[in-house]
Protein backbone atom coordinates (compact mmCIF):
# COMPACT_ATOMS: atom_id res chain seq x y z
CA UNK A 1 0.00 0.00 0.00
CA UNK A 2 1.35 3.38 -1.14
CA UNK A 3 2.41 5.79 1.59
CA UNK A 4 0.19 8.78 1.77
CA UNK A 5 1.53 11.59 0.28
CA UNK A 6 1.28 13.33 3.85
CA UNK A 7 4.63 15.09 4.78
CA UNK A 8 3.56 14.68 8.70
CA UNK A 9 4.41 11.34 9.57
CA UNK A 10 7.88 11.13 8.68
CA UNK A 11 8.43 14.71 9.79
CA UNK A 12 11.19 14.14 12.85
CA UNK A 13 11.24 10.54 12.96
CA UNK A 14 14.24 10.41 15.16
CA UNK A 15 12.19 12.86 17.77
CA UNK A 16 8.87 10.36 17.52
CA UNK A 17 11.50 7.33 18.18
CA UNK A 18 12.70 9.07 21.38
CA UNK A 19 9.32 9.73 22.29
CA UNK A 20 8.50 6.27 22.00
CA UNK A 21 11.44 4.86 23.83
CA UNK A 22 10.81 7.22 26.62
CA UNK A 23 6.98 6.57 27.12
CA UNK A 24 8.13 3.00 26.74
CA UNK A 25 10.40 3.55 30.00
CA UNK A 26 8.47 5.42 32.02
CA UNK A 27 5.51 2.72 31.36
CA UNK A 28 7.89 -0.40 32.13
CA UNK A 29 9.17 1.61 35.32
CA UNK A 30 5.06 1.86 36.39
CA UNK A 31 4.38 -2.08 35.59
CA UNK A 32 7.16 -3.13 37.54
CA UNK A 33 5.75 -0.27 40.06
CA UNK A 34 2.25 -2.07 40.25
CA UNK A 35 4.45 -5.41 40.42
CA UNK A 36 6.20 -4.40 43.53
CA UNK A 37 2.70 -3.58 45.14
CA UNK A 38 1.11 -6.51 44.14
CA UNK A 39 2.93 -9.28 44.48
CA UNK A 40 1.66 -12.47 43.13
CA UNK A 41 2.36 -15.71 45.29
CA UNK A 42 3.84 -18.08 43.48
CA UNK A 43 1.39 -19.81 41.17
CA UNK A 44 -1.37 -17.44 42.34
CA UNK A 45 -3.81 -15.02 40.64
CA UNK A 46 -1.24 -12.60 38.83
CA UNK A 47 -3.15 -9.71 40.01
CA UNK A 48 -0.74 -7.35 39.01
CA UNK A 49 -0.90 -8.17 35.45
CA UNK A 50 -4.94 -8.27 34.92
CA UNK A 51 -4.58 -4.21 36.87
CA UNK A 52 -1.45 -3.33 34.18
CA UNK A 53 -3.13 -5.00 31.14
CA UNK A 54 -7.09 -3.40 31.88
CA UNK A 55 -5.87 -0.22 32.83
CA UNK A 56 -3.39 0.55 29.82
CA UNK A 57 -6.45 -0.87 27.71
CA UNK A 58 -8.36 1.79 28.68
CA UNK A 59 -5.97 4.44 29.18
CA UNK A 60 -4.84 3.05 25.21
CA UNK A 61 -8.81 3.59 23.71
CA UNK A 62 -9.24 7.13 25.25
CA UNK A 63 -6.29 8.42 24.01
CA UNK A 64 -6.05 7.10 20.32
CA UNK A 65 -10.05 7.67 20.06
CA UNK A 66 -9.08 11.14 21.76
CA UNK A 67 -6.43 11.93 18.99
CA UNK A 68 -8.03 10.17 15.84
CA UNK A 69 -11.38 11.60 16.86
CA UNK A 70 -10.85 14.94 18.99
CA UNK A 71 -7.92 16.57 19.25
CA UNK A 72 -6.41 18.49 16.47
CA UNK A 73 -3.50 16.69 15.25
CA UNK A 74 -0.76 15.70 17.47
CA UNK A 75 2.94 15.02 16.86
CA UNK A 76 4.18 13.18 20.17
CA UNK A 77 1.16 12.33 22.02
CA UNK A 78 0.76 9.33 19.70
CA UNK A 79 4.33 7.94 19.99
CA UNK A 80 4.86 9.17 23.72
CA UNK A 81 1.25 8.22 25.46
CA UNK A 82 0.10 5.05 22.91
CA UNK A 83 2.74 3.55 21.44
CA UNK A 84 5.53 4.22 24.46
CA UNK A 85 3.68 4.50 27.48
CA UNK A 86 0.21 2.29 27.17
CA UNK A 87 2.88 -0.56 25.09
CA UNK A 88 5.31 -0.73 27.69
CA UNK A 89 2.80 -0.57 30.55
CA UNK A 90 0.69 -3.99 29.17
CA UNK A 91 2.09 -7.08 28.60
CA UNK A 92 1.42 -9.86 26.49
CA UNK A 93 4.11 -11.87 27.19
CA UNK A 94 3.83 -12.08 30.78
CA UNK A 95 -0.16 -12.94 30.59
CA UNK A 96 1.24 -15.56 28.22
CA UNK A 97 3.70 -17.18 30.29
CA UNK A 98 1.93 -16.75 33.30
CA UNK A 99 -0.72 -19.26 31.88
CA UNK A 100 1.54 -21.87 31.01
CA UNK A 101 3.14 -22.29 34.19
CA UNK A 102 0.03 -22.18 35.55
CA UNK A 103 -0.98 -24.71 33.05
CA UNK A 104 1.76 -27.02 33.47
CA UNK A 105 1.68 -27.53 37.73
CA UNK A 106 -1.77 -28.40 37.09
CA UNK A 107 -3.81 -24.86 38.14
CA UNK A 108 -6.44 -25.15 35.89
CA UNK A 109 -8.90 -22.80 37.10
CA UNK A 110 -6.71 -20.11 37.92
CA UNK A 111 -5.38 -20.55 34.38
CA UNK A 112 -9.15 -20.62 33.12
CA UNK A 113 -10.07 -17.65 35.24
CA UNK A 114 -6.69 -15.28 34.56
CA UNK A 115 -7.30 -15.59 30.93
CA UNK A 116 -11.26 -15.47 30.66
CA UNK A 117 -11.21 -12.07 32.67
CA UNK A 118 -8.11 -10.96 31.18
CA UNK A 119 -9.83 -10.83 27.83
CA UNK A 120 -12.86 -9.93 28.57
CA UNK A 121 -12.21 -7.19 31.20
CA UNK A 122 -9.71 -5.94 28.60
CA UNK A 123 -11.74 -5.58 25.54
CA UNK A 124 -14.45 -3.66 27.71
CA UNK A 125 -11.92 -1.44 28.85
CA UNK A 126 -10.84 -0.65 25.54
CA UNK A 127 -14.15 -0.05 24.62
CA UNK A 128 -14.62 2.18 27.57
CA UNK A 129 -11.91 4.17 26.73
CA UNK A 130 -12.69 4.64 23.42
CA UNK A 131 -16.65 5.20 24.67
CA UNK A 132 -15.46 7.99 27.43
CA UNK A 133 -13.26 9.75 24.15
CA UNK A 134 -16.35 10.28 22.55
CA UNK A 135 -18.21 11.70 25.29
CA UNK A 136 -19.61 14.73 24.52
CA UNK A 137 -18.55 15.12 20.77
CA UNK A 138 -21.16 14.97 18.09
CA UNK A 139 -22.36 12.14 16.51
CA UNK A 140 -19.95 9.82 15.15
CA UNK A 141 -20.61 8.91 11.35
CA UNK A 142 -19.66 5.44 10.36
CA UNK A 143 -16.45 4.53 11.62
CA UNK A 144 -13.41 4.96 8.92
CA UNK A 145 -10.28 2.63 8.69
CA UNK A 146 -8.65 1.52 11.81
CA UNK A 147 -6.40 3.40 13.59
CA UNK A 148 -3.34 1.45 14.44
CA UNK A 149 -2.17 2.32 17.61
CA UNK A 150 1.15 1.27 17.20
CA UNK A 151 1.15 3.62 14.05
CA UNK A 152 3.09 7.35 13.41
CA UNK A 153 0.75 7.61 9.93
CA UNK A 154 1.25 6.29 6.76
CA UNK A 155 0.46 2.65 6.87
CA UNK A 156 -3.38 2.49 7.56
CA UNK A 157 -5.08 5.22 5.29
CA UNK A 158 -6.11 6.78 8.81
CA UNK A 159 -7.40 10.08 8.93
CA UNK A 160 -3.56 11.47 9.93
CA UNK A 161 -3.02 10.77 5.95
CA UNK A 162 -5.89 12.82 4.58
CA UNK B 1 20.66 0.37 39.58
CA UNK B 2 17.33 -1.86 38.32
CA UNK B 3 15.50 0.83 37.56
CA UNK B 4 17.83 2.52 35.53
CA UNK B 5 18.28 -0.99 33.86
CA UNK B 6 14.28 -1.75 33.37
CA UNK B 7 14.10 2.01 31.91
CA UNK B 8 17.03 1.52 29.10
CA UNK B 9 15.72 -2.12 28.33
CA UNK B 10 11.95 -0.75 28.54
CA UNK B 11 12.72 1.87 26.45
CA UNK B 12 14.61 -0.21 23.46
CA UNK B 13 11.86 -2.56 23.95
CA UNK B 14 8.86 0.03 23.08
CA UNK B 15 11.01 0.93 19.86
CA UNK B 16 11.69 -2.93 18.50
CA UNK B 17 7.86 -3.55 19.04
CA UNK B 18 7.22 -0.19 16.66
CA UNK B 19 9.70 -1.36 14.34
CA UNK B 20 9.06 -4.98 13.95
CA UNK B 21 5.24 -3.97 13.79
CA UNK B 22 5.55 -0.98 11.10
CA UNK B 23 7.60 -3.66 9.07
CA UNK B 24 5.19 -6.60 9.44
CA UNK B 25 2.40 -4.13 8.94
CA UNK B 26 3.60 -2.49 5.92
CA UNK B 27 4.58 -5.99 4.23
CA UNK B 28 1.10 -7.93 4.80
CA UNK B 29 -0.81 -4.89 3.01
CA UNK B 30 -3.69 -5.75 5.15
CA UNK B 31 -5.73 -4.22 7.86
CA UNK B 32 -5.52 -7.62 10.42
CA UNK B 33 -3.45 -6.04 12.83
CA UNK B 34 -0.33 -9.16 11.75
CA UNK B 35 2.41 -6.86 13.13
CA UNK B 36 1.21 -7.17 17.17
CA UNK B 37 0.08 -10.83 16.29
CA UNK B 38 3.89 -11.25 15.44
CA UNK B 39 5.00 -9.31 17.98
CA UNK B 40 3.20 -10.68 20.87
CA UNK B 41 4.19 -14.51 19.52
CA UNK B 42 7.27 -14.13 19.35
CA UNK B 43 7.79 -11.95 22.91
CA UNK B 44 5.77 -14.70 24.78
CA UNK B 45 8.43 -17.33 23.34
CA UNK B 46 11.62 -15.60 24.49
CA UNK B 47 10.05 -15.21 27.59
CA UNK B 48 9.06 -18.23 27.91
CA UNK B 49 12.54 -19.01 27.06
CA UNK B 50 14.04 -16.76 29.62
CA UNK B 51 12.08 -17.51 32.70
CA UNK B 52 12.46 -21.42 31.70
CA UNK B 53 16.35 -21.01 31.68
CA UNK B 54 16.43 -18.80 34.62
CA UNK B 55 14.24 -21.46 36.84
CA UNK B 56 16.88 -24.24 36.01
CA UNK B 57 19.96 -22.37 36.24
CA UNK B 58 18.86 -20.20 38.91
CA UNK B 59 19.72 -16.83 36.91
CA UNK B 60 19.77 -13.22 38.78
CA UNK B 61 16.94 -12.16 39.45
CA UNK B 62 18.03 -8.72 38.16
CA UNK B 63 19.29 -9.91 35.02
CA UNK B 64 15.88 -11.84 34.82
CA UNK B 65 13.58 -8.53 36.20
CA UNK B 66 15.86 -6.25 33.16
CA UNK B 67 15.33 -8.57 30.22
CA UNK B 68 12.39 -9.96 31.35
CA UNK B 69 9.92 -7.33 32.32
CA UNK B 70 11.63 -4.61 31.03
CA UNK B 71 13.07 -5.79 27.51
CA UNK B 72 10.60 -8.20 26.48
CA UNK B 73 7.52 -7.23 28.62
CA UNK B 74 8.00 -3.65 26.67
CA UNK B 75 8.33 -5.37 23.66
CA UNK B 76 4.85 -7.38 24.04
CA UNK B 77 1.41 -5.19 24.54
CA UNK B 78 -1.89 -5.95 25.62
CA UNK B 79 -3.30 -2.38 25.22
CA UNK B 80 -3.02 -3.12 21.19
CA UNK B 81 -4.47 -6.45 21.00
CA UNK B 82 -7.65 -5.77 22.95
CA UNK B 83 -8.00 -2.06 21.22
CA UNK B 84 -7.68 -3.68 17.91
CA UNK B 85 -9.97 -6.41 18.93
CA UNK B 86 -12.37 -4.00 19.73
CA UNK B 87 -11.85 -1.69 16.80
CA UNK B 88 -12.63 -4.90 14.26
CA UNK B 89 -15.76 -5.58 16.66
CA UNK B 90 -17.07 -2.24 15.98
CA UNK B 91 -16.67 -2.22 12.45
CA UNK B 92 -18.75 -5.44 12.48
CA UNK B 93 -15.62 -7.38 10.99
CA UNK B 94 -16.56 -10.18 13.30
CA UNK B 95 -14.27 -12.99 11.75
CA UNK B 96 -11.24 -10.46 11.70
CA UNK B 97 -12.09 -9.92 15.38
CA UNK B 98 -12.39 -13.53 16.54
CA UNK B 99 -9.51 -14.39 14.63
CA UNK B 100 -7.24 -12.12 16.26
CA UNK B 101 -8.27 -13.14 19.50
CA UNK B 102 -8.09 -16.80 18.76
CA UNK B 103 -4.64 -17.01 16.97
CA UNK B 104 -2.91 -14.05 19.46
CA UNK B 105 -4.33 -16.66 22.48
CA UNK B 106 -2.95 -20.01 20.77
CA UNK B 107 -0.13 -19.27 19.40
CA UNK B 108 0.33 -16.70 21.82
CA UNK B 109 0.19 -19.98 24.61
CA UNK B 110 1.80 -22.78 22.55
CA UNK B 111 5.16 -19.94 22.01
CA UNK B 112 5.06 -19.57 25.78
CA UNK B 113 5.08 -22.80 26.47
CA UNK B 114 7.49 -24.07 24.01
CA UNK B 115 9.98 -21.61 25.33
CA UNK B 116 9.33 -22.92 28.77
CA UNK B 117 10.50 -26.18 27.76
CA UNK B 118 12.91 -24.68 25.70
CA UNK B 119 15.17 -22.81 28.46
CA UNK B 120 14.86 -25.98 30.40
CA UNK B 121 16.37 -27.99 28.40
CA UNK B 122 19.51 -25.35 27.79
Amino acid sequence: MPVAPSAAPSERPALRVAAIAAGGALGTLARYGVSRALITPTLGFPWSTLVVNVAGSLLLGLIVTLVVERWSPTRFVRPFAAIGFCGGFTTFSTLMVELSQRGQHGRIAVAGLYLVVSLVAGLLAAFAGMALARVGGVAAGPPGAIPDPDDLGGIAPDRDGS
Amino acid sequence: MIILGLAVAGAIGAVLRYGVDHRVQRRSGSSFPFGILVVNVSGSLVLGVLVGSAAHHGVSGDWLTVAGTGLIGAYTTFSTFSFDTVALLERRQWAPAVANLTLSVVAGLAAAACGLALGALT
